[in-house]
């Protein structure tokens, strides 16, 4: 499983689960690639191991929570204007 | 006259390994946390600046850790012998900036360092470069916590240099916040976004320590020229690669490209500089790279901030409360001096004049709250021209003595600040309103003379010969000090 991180701006009771939202999420492999962060649209369950992905989730002043969920990356999303 | 400066960090590393104010680390440490935990623990135990010779997964990469976070460095920034006291820095620094502004001088960018080393297009990935991840639960990494932005007005000739904290997002993004009352703030929201234009900026990572304490400097002089006055000479700039922007040309690492003009994304937390992480996660100022440039075996510099004492501190204060002397005096008030505590994060300012009227506190509070610089601070403590306003047992003394607790604090509700605040409600910070106060530390001037309680001290209550023979005398009685 890969490992990945999100900061959500709520509290952690009140997780979106099992439904499409965009985030924005932090790559955690190591090396010069780590906390590479990318907009994706994504499914989350509190349950560590429903998707494939492991997702860490941190609160907005960057308080991480100490059991990890399970993510699925539906696609990964470019919000960027083409040519900038 | 050019005045003794570094104009590079590599000399001014020299300066300060020969003075003992910088430790050389060998070991190879990680850019992940292991370097900013250092220079955090430096930082609060005011240690020496260190130069990191090995970063992981950056090998031709080099480091600089909290490059100006004590008045030793300070002090030797301006060719001062590194134990001079503030007040020396302080008539340093005013003497140097007392004169007519200094044009830049622009040299070939054959013989500009920063261009040793040239990406451009894919090349241009800032992964590449060996950001820091600075504190455990920051939002990213901070490839930018010792740099300046250049950004140039859209319809004059003006130029801004300016501290606007950098995330790197991607290998062509960074983001960060741009407050709107800010230099780059004003041309960005009021120039460029409502044309929709992209505005082209270059970061400066790892500049010079003067140009660095210009762009941190609340001057109403642009950037460029004032860090000409504070060498005595034009310092020397070099044209972008993608722009025509001009960047110093002995700075280690330039990222060059666009701001984009209505596009925000995810950035921060970050710890900050009131020693808090206080702002949060949320939408900023999106810039998008374009070339990177660099001199070989770049050094990146390492800015660490938190609780007290790091350089964002330090020279915001230094450079604050002599931008505030110098327009108090500019008033026509005889002020005696002004001095920002670097332990207070810029948030109190200690003003000292000769109480020759009443109510003068208030008129120099709401002269440096209304001030472009108002919105850093939120205390102001006014003590008469005897107070040493250097010594913090003798501003304690002040306040607890002669701050009436009912007439001599006074609040304004609603006063002009930002939105990092720690002691103001969500809701104030999200609209940058900080409550303001002066400590009013004078004793009446309408009180009649007699009623006026004395000071009891050394210098105060004994005459002039009795100090002067005690001081002779006094290793003589046994004393050490």
């Amino acid at each position: 499983m890969a490992a990945w991180d999100t900061y959500i701006q709520k509290d952690f009771s009140a997780l979106t689960e099992d439904e499409e939202w965009v985030a924005v999420i932090r790559d955690l492999a190591p090396g010069r690639g780590k906390y590479r962060s990318t907009h994706a649209r994504i499914r989350v369950s509190k349950d560590p191991k429903k998707y494939p992905e492991t997702l860490w989730v941190r609160l907005g002043r960057g308080q991480l929570i100490e059991t990890p969920c399970s993510m699925q990356i539906l696609e990964y999303v470019d919000v960027f204007p083409k040519g900038m | 006259m050019a005045y003794t400066y570094y104009k590079d960090n590599r000399a001014y590393i020299e300066a300060l390994l020969k003075t003992g104010d910088c430790v050389v680390v060998n070991d190879e440490v990680d850019w992940d946390l292991e370097m900013g935990a250092i220079v955090r623990r430096m930082c609060e135990r005011k240690s020496p600046a260190a130069h990191f010779k090995k970063v992981k997964d950056y090998p031709g990469f080099e480091a600089f850790g909290a490059p100006i976070a004590t008045w030793r460095r300070l002090a030797i920034c301006f060719g001062l012998p590194p134990d001079a006291s503030i007040p020396d820095i302080q008539r340093e620094y005013l003497k140097r900036t007392s004169g007519p502004p200094i044009a830049p001088r622009i040299i070939d960018r054959k013989n500009a360092p920063c261009k040793e080393i040239v990406w451009t297009g894919d090349d241009a990935n800032l992964l590449n470069l060996p950001a820091p991840m600075v504190h455990d639960g920051d939002g990213g990494r901070y490839i930018c916590t010792w740099h300046f932005v250049v950004a140039k007005d859209y319809d004059t000739d003006f130029v801004n240099w300016g501290m606007y904290r950098q995330m790197l997002f991607d290998e062509k993004t960074m983001v960060g916040p741009v407050l709107p009352f800010s230099d780059m703030g004003k041309m960005l929201y009021n120039k460029y976004a409502p044309r929709n234009l992209p505005m082209p900026f270059a970061t400066v990572i790892s500049p010079d320590p003067l140009s660095a304490i210009a762009s941190s400097a609340p001057s109403p002089i642009a950037e460029a020229e004032f860090t000409g006055q504070l060498m005595g000479e034009g310092v020397e700039l070099v044209k972008c690669e993608t722009s025509d922007l001009y960047v110093p040309a002995h700075a280690e690492i330039i990222v060059e490209g666009v701001i984009l003009p209505n596009l925000t994304i995810e950035e921060a937390p970050f710890g900050e500089y009131t020693g808090y992480r206080t702002s949060p996660r949320d939408k900023r100022t999106v810039y998008r790279v374009k070339a990177i440039t660099m001199r070989k075996n770049a050094i990146m510099a390492v800015s660490n901030m938190g609780v007290p004492t790091d350089e964002g501190q330090l020279l915001r204060s230094f450079s604050m409360a002599l931008e505030m002397e110098r327009m108090l005096r500019d008033q026509g008030l005889p002020i005696s001096g002004v001095y920002m505590l670097p332990e207070s994060t810029h948030h109190l300012v200690v003003v000292g004049v000769k109480p020759i009227y009443a109510n003068v506190a208030t008129q120099i509070s709401q002269l440096v709250f209304g001030s472009k610089f108002g919105a850093w601070f939120h205390m102001v403590l006014v003590v008469d021209d005897k107070t040493d306003i250097y010594n913090k047992d003798a501003i304690i003394h002040a306040l607890c003595t002669r701050c009436h607790p009912v007439t001599g604090i006074r609040v304004t509700q609603h006063g002009f600040g930002t939105p990092l605040n720690p002691f103001c409600s969500p809701e104030e910070r999200r609209f940058s309103r900080t409550p303001k106060v002066v400590f009013d530390c004078l004793f009446p001037p309408e009180w009649p003379t007699s009623d006026l309680p004395i000071p009891v001290s050394f210098n105060s209550v004994y005459p002039k010969d009795m100090q002067e023979r005690v001081l002779e005398k006094w290793r003589t009685y046994g004393f050490k000090d």
